[in-house]
């Protein structure tokens, strides 16, 4: 993503004290910026302190935006970072390991468990109750316990829907390492949310 | 392909990443394997539904305070300083 004459003109107002040019700023990011900062530090207060931080890093070094980026991985970088740091010390309070949550595999490369488990296809499922009631809270919980660097991944890719490459530029991880995460945390949804659906062991 | 091999390609099947003969492949496994298939199709609905759930919206009051925050520190600064 290149920065464009547009972003680095309304950097410009902004800097020159042009109200209308932060109107723009947020009408454009502060939906986007809070989503992420929600998505990684998964809660209110933390998400509302992170979009405070990040719009008053956006004002202050607006000068240092150079434009070899767009300004909306700009500004999703700053976000990703200040919302890391918020998790820092509130880390492992609730994650855990990600290897319990994925899929296990006999010596011939099938699936282990036992038929019904590994047959189980809930998609067709009503939307309606699967956004609702105890699975709601399951795939709540399970989004919970992810590691925050598959958090992160998870909403840039899947909620922002930004390209693998994208993701890499604004977490300043190598595009196999955000594949390999966004793939993971998925499978770690998907399990919890199959050993709540699926038959009963 | 085995079941682990397939699993591993998914999120790559799902961006069209494959190449055209692995993706034949992995078809072709899919065809014949029950689990692989409601794994896909639970995968796949998986992904939609933690998207859903992490659309939160900003809330009102917090974008109100943001703009009064912001806009004094904009004005505070001497233009084009």
């Amino acid at each position: 993503m290149q920065g464009d004459e547009a972003d680095l003109s309304l950097l410009e107002r902004l800097r020159a004290g042009d109200a209308n040019a932060l109107e723009a700023l947020m009408g454009q990011y502060s939906a986007r910026v809070y989503r992420l900062a929600y998505g990684i530090t998964r809660a209110a207060g933390d998400a509302e302190e992170v979009v405070q931080d990040v719009f008053l890093t956006v004002c202050r070094k607006s000068e240092s935006f150079e434009g070899r980026a767009a300004l909306g991985s700009w500004i999703y970088r700053i976000t990703t970072n200040a919302a890391l740091n918020k998790r820092r010390g509130k880390r492992q309070e609730v994650e855990t390991a990600l290897e319990e949550q994925l899929p296990s595999f006999k010596a011939d490369g099938h699936r282990e468990g036992d038929r019904a488990y590994v047959l189980a296809d809930w998609s067709q499922n009503p939307e309606r109750d699967l956004l609702s009631g105890e699975t709601r809270e399951v795939l709540q919980g399970a989004i919970d316990r992810l590691p925050e660097h598959y958090r992160a991944v998870l909403v840039l890719r899947d909620v922002e829907e930004l390209s693998n490459e994208e993701v890499a530029e604004v977490t300043g991880e190598s595009v196999p390492s955000v594949k390999s995460r966004l793939h993971r945390a998925r499978m770690a949804l998907r399990e919890q949310l199959t050993r709540h659906l699926g038959p009963r062991a | 392909m085995t079941c682990k091999e397939a699993i591993a390609k998914l999120a790559e099947y799902l961006d069209g990443e494959l190449t055209s003969v692995v993706q034949k492949q992995l078809e072709a496994h899919l065809k014949t394997c029950p689990p692989c298939r409601a794994y896909l199709a639970t995968y796949r609905k998986t992904k939609e539904l933690a998207a859903k759930v992490n659309r939160v919206d900003m809330p009102e009051d917090l974008k109100a305070r943001l703009r009064a925050l912001l806009i004094d520190r904009i004005r505070a600064r001497p233009a084009g300083g």
